[in-house]
């Protein structure tokens, strides 16, 4: 294996599989907390890589006897019908990060069951990735039949939750262009309360809307009601934030119930964390920075180009990664007016090709 | 999260990013920088700059999460009406 990529460290373990699968290009991670009481991977990134596994075709997966190592050969993005319980010490959300990497890339159009956490305080709530990653994924052109769909919420730490991730395939990314962040138009919420008083919505909703209404009448702060069995098997509440702009940037936050503190200090929390994001954005919400850099990446052999803010320490090194696995670098340059601190992106696409599609 | 953005100095990110063996909270905490180059110096100053990772990881692991943590701080400043005055031009309502 001489094209074999081998990093050090548990950090950043699924996007460095994600990148593996993608290039095609074999990847070793070794000293996964070797130094830790507790050495070697944990069961949420094992299941991680049962799920590439079964989303995958002919992929091999070696795993050390101490759990400190790993190897994986990466086989084809399969796609099509699949179905994986999440283990309950990461949401959904943790899965569902690299999948959607990999889903528009598939021999088939993915139809992922997941269940687990729908939401909870380290990754994006499957509200969020429904509402701000899926359109992040349409400014490349992947649209047609994109959706994720919440059958059953479920906080933690019972969980009980289950989405459907439906993804088409693309035989290409269109080449991004997009360097005016426009204006704020709209903010749109879901608050949802599971297990518990159902009128902590309304108080969250309350509580948000004397932070927002400021700003702009177009606020819409939905309250999603689930019932019995399709609200998960323990309680919980939470806001999730997204403001629009005029050229469709989209900048998201969101807050989790915490023991002992009132709804309206987490509407709260939800509330000034869109205006820290909004603040700082660009034309791409900071959480999707690694997503639409990578899709520039693999974008037609072009040059592509986005204003955003500054990279968060994922992103950095997302970008290094994605220069060892694809060799593509991109230039980072302040933008041209003095007052904001956005950056500008550019690189020129690898024309990555998804040659796993099924041809019709 | 936005510690960086108090630096006035304009940093020349393409090189940082990829030029130097900085980590990711040092690139925008805006640390000296440290060209790759300079790592076959000599293996002292190398120690030198693994030692702030090392100590983080006796504390406590750092949770691989992909949802932005805005700190106390970040939060806190939007009590004062002045700041939340200080972006409506960003708002289609605001100034232009």
């Amino acid at each position: 294996m001489s094209n074999l990529v081998q990093f050090s460290g548990h950090q950043h373990l699924r996007l460095r599989l994600a990148l593996s699968i993608l290039s095609g290009k074999p990847v070793r991670i070794d000293k996964i907390r070797s130094e830790d009481k507790n050495p070697g991977l944990r069961d949420f990134e094992i299941s991680l890589l049962r799920l590439l596994e079964k989303v995958t075709n002919g992929t091999v997966i070696e795993i050390s006897v101490t759990g400190t190592a790993v190897l994986l050969k990466p086989g084809i993005i399969a796609g099509g019908p699949v179905t994986h319980d999440c283990p309950l010490s990461r949401s959904i959300g943790y899965f569902l990060e690299p999948v959607v990497l990999l889903a528009p890339f598939a021999k088939k159009p993915f139809q992922l069951t997941l269940r687990g956490i729908t939401t909870d305080e380290h990754d994006l709530s499957v509200d969020l990735f429904r509402t701000v990653t899926l359109p992040h994924l349409q400014l490349f052109g992947i649209s047609d039949g994109l959706e994720l769909r919440i059958k059953k919420r479920g906080a933690p730490p019972g969980g009980g939750g289950e989405v459907q991730f439906l993804c088409p395939v693309v035989k290409q990314v269109k080449t991004l262009n997009f360097v005016d962040p426009g204006k704020i138009k709209r903010i749109r919420g879901v608050a949802h309360a599971v297990r518990v008083n159902p009128q902590f919505s309304n108080r969250m909703i309350e509580a948000a809307r004397s932070v927002l209404n400021r700003y702009i009448p177009d606020i819409y702060l939905y309250s999603d009601v689930y019932k019995g069995d399709e609200s998960g098997k323990s309680p919980g509440y939470a806001l999730s934030l997204l403001a629009e702009s005029t050229t469709s940037a989209l900048h998201c936050a969101e807050a989790v119930s915490q023991p002992g503190v009132a709804p309206e200090d987490i509407a709260l929390q939800a509330s000034r964390a869109l205006l820290s994001a909004i603040e700082t954005g660009g034309c791409v919400d900071r959480q999707h920075q690694t997503l639409v850099l990578l899709m520039m990446a693999l974008g037609s052999e072009d040059v592509g180009r986005c204003r955003m803010g500054e990279p968060t320490p994922r992103t950095i090194q997302f970008l290094r990664d994605v220069r060892t696995f694809f060799g593509t670098s991109f230039k980072i340059a302040a933008a041209d007016d003095k007052e904001s601190s956005h950056l500008l992106y550019s690189c020129y696409g690898t024309g990555y090709t998804n040659s796993n599609r099924t041809l019709a | 999260a936005q510690a960086a953005s108090n630096s006035k100095r304009r940093k020349d990110w393409t090189k940082l990013i990829y030029s130097t063996d900085l980590t990711p909270e040092e690139v925008l905490s805006g640390k000296e920088e440290h060209p790759v180059e300079a790592e076959e110096m000599d293996g002292d100053e190398e120690d030198f700059f693994r030692l702030e990772p090392a100590s983080r990881r006796e504390e406590e692991e750092e949770v691989d999460s992909s949802k932005e943590k805005w700190r106390g701080e970040d939060l806190k400043r939007w009590e004062d009406d002045e700041i939340l005055d200080s972006i409506r031009g960003l708002f289609i309502t605001g100034p232009a």
